[in-house]
């Protein structure tokens, strides 16, 4: 076995008394003694701390740099101004995923490409071949800088003492900044992987990484393990490569618009032009659209069979990835993740929303399933041999009014 | 680590009373805390015969399932179902959470008593 990679916290973690596990060839923490379900409510009700520094990142420079990433990401990269970020993805010729990713702009003439810690080498092995026929270069940065995820409510104001300042970055998701903070330059961008309303990702350098993490524990974050990141990326349906991406239970490539948000990360722009994959996923776009109206045409059902769709259990039980989903005795589909997840219970709504102290637990995921069953559809999965009732609900959490992620609890009719 | 030394042990890590007929059982610290936050229990019912060495339920973690192996041969004569809406229990006071009690034990696994299953997880 090759020896796993470290980041640059390791050491933190490890006198943190965090449990340490092989992640996609990294030495990562999954959880700390507190445990992934306090992590996961501290972060929706305060601020978890995330070392993320195993993702990849890449430079992206050149005279050709837009033209090269319009080429091989699925998002329209001219539309992208400075001090902002887009989510995008890696498409393959036949409308699946190579891998997602986000694309950051700091700087007018460069741009930062995170991805998956796990596709890195397989990432920049699919670039290179692509990326000859373009001026410019791919710089692999990963090594020479940490990047720490600063995600929930209290997010924004330990950021603000931090750097000194009343803005952090513009109010909405996908503005960057680059701040100094006690004397140290740090990259900020309102993005995240918890499906907080409020939540940075930081980029800085290696020599910073210790004063950077003890100081945003010293102002209240507490930090939180790849357990906790699952937990609440799972709850905000955000898709994790080789779970919802990728290719499913029997080896089939997943097509993109299989994910409702491929809507927001794909663009046929004409300023993007043509581009890997374009052509089979303006068919997959069309089904999506029509599958939008209600409208579960053959053409439609034969382009996007499956989609990825929230799943909620009824019967008690835990589902798990790979698990089996059944209508009506017939299977459909598999649940691509699943667990037991925890939630604050709320009182109030829109901006008066308040966390009370109770909290609850319910067995939620994420499945992929014929696209023909509807909002509420009543569905089947085998638990290790039994059959338990689960629902397919619209979404599992609303966070659309910060700062807090509300929980949106199934109710059988 | 906690270890109780009233109790005996199973290889599996779950603890053994017994309570004049009855084996009650339960898990050790050293089990729950390698479980993580458990968050569900699957318990059998009463009257359900149990086989030492063989899984009589399971718990799941966050991130994973894992079977419960009976320390005993015998029939289920309580079920402790406060577990069922509060699996954390045997997280927070693991020799106090009994999971199952069992009748009519006509085997036993190997059975460590405390010292001997503290330097069996020692190993561990």
């Amino acid at each position: 076995m090759s020896e796993l990679k470290r980041t640059q916290l390791y050491d933190a973690h490890v006198k943190a008394g965090a449990t340490m596990v092989d992640f996609g060839g990294w030495e990562m923490p999954i959880q700390y003694p507190e445990g992934i379900v306090a992590e996961h409510l501290y972060t929706r009700s305060a601020c978890g701390l995330f070392d993320v520094s195993h993702m990849g990142r890449l430079i992206i420079e050149g005279p050709e740099r837009v033209a090269f990433l319009q080429h091989v990401l699925s998002s329209n990269v001219e539309s992208l101004g400075l001090n902002q970020a887009q989510y995008c993805i890696i498409p393959a010729e036949d409308g699946s995923a190579v891998d997602d990713a986000y694309l950051y702009r700091f700087e007018e003439d460069r741009f930062l490409l995170v991805v998956n810690a796990s596709n890195t080498d397989k990432d920049l092995a699919w670039f290179e071949p692509i990326v000859k026929n373009f001026d410019c270069t791919i710089r692999n940065i990963t090594g020479e800088t940490v990047s720490i995820a600063v995600q929930g409510p209290k997010s924004e104001e330990i950021l603000k003492k931090l750097a000194g300042v009343d803005e952090v970055t513009k109010p909405a998701r996908n503005n960057l900044s680059t701040l100094m903070m006690e004397g140290r330059k740090v990259l900020v961008s309102r993005t995240g992987y918890t499906a907080e309303p409020i939540g940075y990702e930081l980029f800085l350098k290696n020599e910073d990484a210790y004063w950077m993490w003890n100081r945003l524990i010293e102002l209240g974050g507490k930090p939180a393990g790849l357990g906790a990141r699952d937990t609440l990326r799972m709850e905000g349906m955000l898709p994790l490569y080789g779970d919802e991406m990728g290719v499913d239970e029997e080896g089939k490539p997943m097509p993109i618009f299989a994910l409702a948000l491929a809507r927001f990360a794909v663009s046929f722009d004409e300023a993007k032009g043509n581009f890997i994959g374009r052509e089979a996923l303006l068919k997959q776009s069309e089904a999506a659209a029509s599958f939008r109206a209600k409208n579960y045409t053959p053409e439609a059902m034969e382009t996007l069979r499956k989609r990825v769709r929230p799943i909620a259990l009824l019967d008690r039980g835990v589902m798990r990835h790979g698990m089996g989903v059944y209508r009506n005795g017939e299977q459909i589909g598999w649940v691509t993740s699943g667990t037991m997840i925890p939630y604050f219970k709320t009182e109030g709504e829109g901006e008066n929303v308040k966390l009370l102290d109770e909290t609850g637990k319910r067995a939620i995921g994420i499945c992929y399933i014929a696209s023909d069953v509807p909002v509420n559809g009543e569905v089947e999965v085998d638990v290790r041999g039994k059959r338990l009732k689960a629902v397919i609900p619209s979404k599992h959490i609303t966070n659309n009014v910060p700062p807090y992620v509300v929980p949106v609890i199934y109710k059988a009719k | 680590m906690t270890i109780k030394p009233e109790l005996q042990y199973s290889k599996d890590h779950e603890w053994v009373k017994k309570e004049d007929d009855l084996f009650v059982i339960g898990i050790s610290d050293f089990a729950q805390d390698a479980l993580g936050d458990l968050v569900f229990v699957n318990l059998p019912e009463v009257g359900d015969a149990v086989t030492a060495g063989e899984a009589f339920g399971d718990v799941e973690s966050v991130k994973a399932v894992s079977d419960l192996l009976s320390p005993v041969s015998g029939t289920v004569a309580e079920i402790n179902e406060e577990l069922l809406d509060a699996p954390e229990m045997l997280n927070n006071d693991p020799y106090g959470a009994w999971i199952i009690k069992v009748s009519d034990v006509t085997a036993t696994e190997e059975l460590l008593d405390a010292a001997a299953y503290e330097a069996f997880c020692a190993e561990a």
